[in-house]
């Protein structure tokens, strides 16, 4: 089966026999392993990536249901190179301790700012209760989110 | 396994008319695609249906339907279910918010877990399932009889829900939906109740009362029985000890990872009666 779909901007072909994990796809055929597999089903968030605007475990989302789709990972937020200004924030506030949940925080995050550009702390902690971090205890990811709104504000 | 992905219920249709007993309907897949890969595929293809888009409304024609594409995350933020606090209250307890962008209602309950939270609300509101087949056409089945066992409905294989209805709630009613868990989200249910009581004109009456429970039994189901006994009495703490004593003698729960039997017999009683004296304290309408 033909799956063709754009990942981070970048029109991909892949054969496929039907029933393929996205997380798989992603990991396995492109080598983008920023999206972490951490449970594999649907528990941890570890795996969050975009599909058309909407943050989606990847590890128990269909690669054949993204077909024409656009998916969106950790690996397209830097822009040029360079971190975004949401992972800037995560970084200053001390939001990654050993990072492998990070990549679905941002991802889940990514999905939450673009709906809503201004959340407060109950719906950010709403919006992560499906991403499980055993590091930070989530104060920190927190500040992170709440220093990146008020620079945008700033800017 | 192969993958058939349809865009309107007139080629998902044909399709189950064709070979619905060789196909897996997937639409968010967030159980299906659990179970496939921890137990293998089971049918020759899945027919994936999340993107027909007349099956994705929520409507409000004099009654309430919600298509059975509409998804948790939907639920949660729709105005239009604003007197169905209970099913959006549920709606926003099934996993994450990754879990409820993707996961639909029609899924929750033809996937038909003991633990499907959104299933006691829709139970509390009378909840119809319309069922459409190419060749017979619609049928309308009510949720409690279209639910057989645990992992089992009475959907046919060349079937497809396509909306689900919900009565119109009576005046002065309140309803609440309550989830135990080990922790407070993404949790699967150790018992799930969800209720719905409206008063009599001076407040003191219960004119009506409906009640429903999960996880506590291989399928979640109303409490007729326990109703009967409720309706038209003055709310007391002597019948909601006689309703928890009722809810015990009734339900079947079992040890599981999440809970053991003798939890769920302490906890089930006890939420029984919390959901009823709260919806009593906060009628309105």
């Amino acid at each position: 089966m033909e799956l063709i779909f754009k990942v981070n901007g970048r029109t991909e072909h892949l054969e496929l026999e039907g029933h393929e994990t996205l997380l798989d796809v992603l990991r396995d055929d492109l080598r983008l392993t920023g999206t972490k597999e951490g449970c594999r089903e649907g528990e941890c968030g570890a795996c969050t990536v975009l599909v058309n605007g909407r943050a989606v475990d990847s590890c128990i989302y269909a690669a054949m249901a993204a077909h024409d789709a656009e998916v969106e990972t950790v690996e397209g937020l830097a822009e040029n190179g360079r971190l975004n200004p949401l992972q800037t924030a995560f970084a200053e506030s001390g939001g990654v301790q050993c990072g492998f949940c990070t990549p679905g925080i941002l991802m889940m995050l990514t999905a939450l700012l673009n709906k809503y550009p201004q959340p407060g702390r109950e719906q950010v902690r709403d919006a992560l209760s499906g991403n499980i971090c055993r590091c930070t205890g989530y104060s920190q990811i927190e500040e992170a989110v709440e220093k990146y709104i008020a620079q945008e504000q700033d800017r | 396994m192969r993958f058939i992905s349809v865009s309107s219920e007139e080629e998902a249709l044909a399709q189950l008319n064709a070979r619905g007993d060789e196909l897996q309907i997937l639409a968010g897949g967030t159980d299906l695609m659990v179970q496939l890969q921890q137990s293998g595929p089971r049918a020759q293809a899945l027919l994936h249906i999340e993107n027909i888009p007349e099956l994705q409304e929520i409507t409000c024609n004099g009654e309430t339907g919600i298509g059975a594409l509409c998804t948790h995350r939907q639920i949660v933020e729709s105005t239009l279910l604003d007197n169905y606090r209970s099913l959006r209250q549920a709606a926003a307890q099934v996993g994450g918010w990754q879990t409820q962008m993707v996961g639909t209602i029609g899924g929750n309950i033809c996937n038909a877990s003991p633990a499907a939270d959104t299933v006691p609300p829709l139970l509390v509101h009378d909840a119809r399932i319309t069922l459409v087949s190419q060749v017979r056409g619609p049928r309308v089945v009510e949720l409690e009889k279209f639910l057989l066992g645990r992992r089992q409905t009475d959907r046919r294989h060349d079937e497809l829900i396509s909306c689900i209805n919900l009565s119109r709630p009576p005046e002065r009613v309140r309803d609440i939906y309550i989830k135990v868990g080990r922790r407070s989200a993404t949790e699967v249910a150790i018992v799930g109740l969800a209720a719905c009581v409206s008063l009599d004109e001076d407040g003191k009456l219960i004119k009506d009362v409906r009640l429903a429970v999960c996880s506590v039994g291989p399928v979640p189901e109303r409490l007729h029985h326990i109703e009967n006994v409720i309706k038209g009495q003055e709310l007391s703490e002597d019948l909601l000890d006689e309703a928890g004593d009722m809810l015990l003698k009734h339900i079947k729960p079992i040890d599981d990872v999440r809970a053991s039997k003798k939890y769920r017999s302490l906890v089930a009683p006890r939420i029984l009666k919390h959901a009823i004296r709260s919806c009593a304290q906060n009628v309105s309408g």
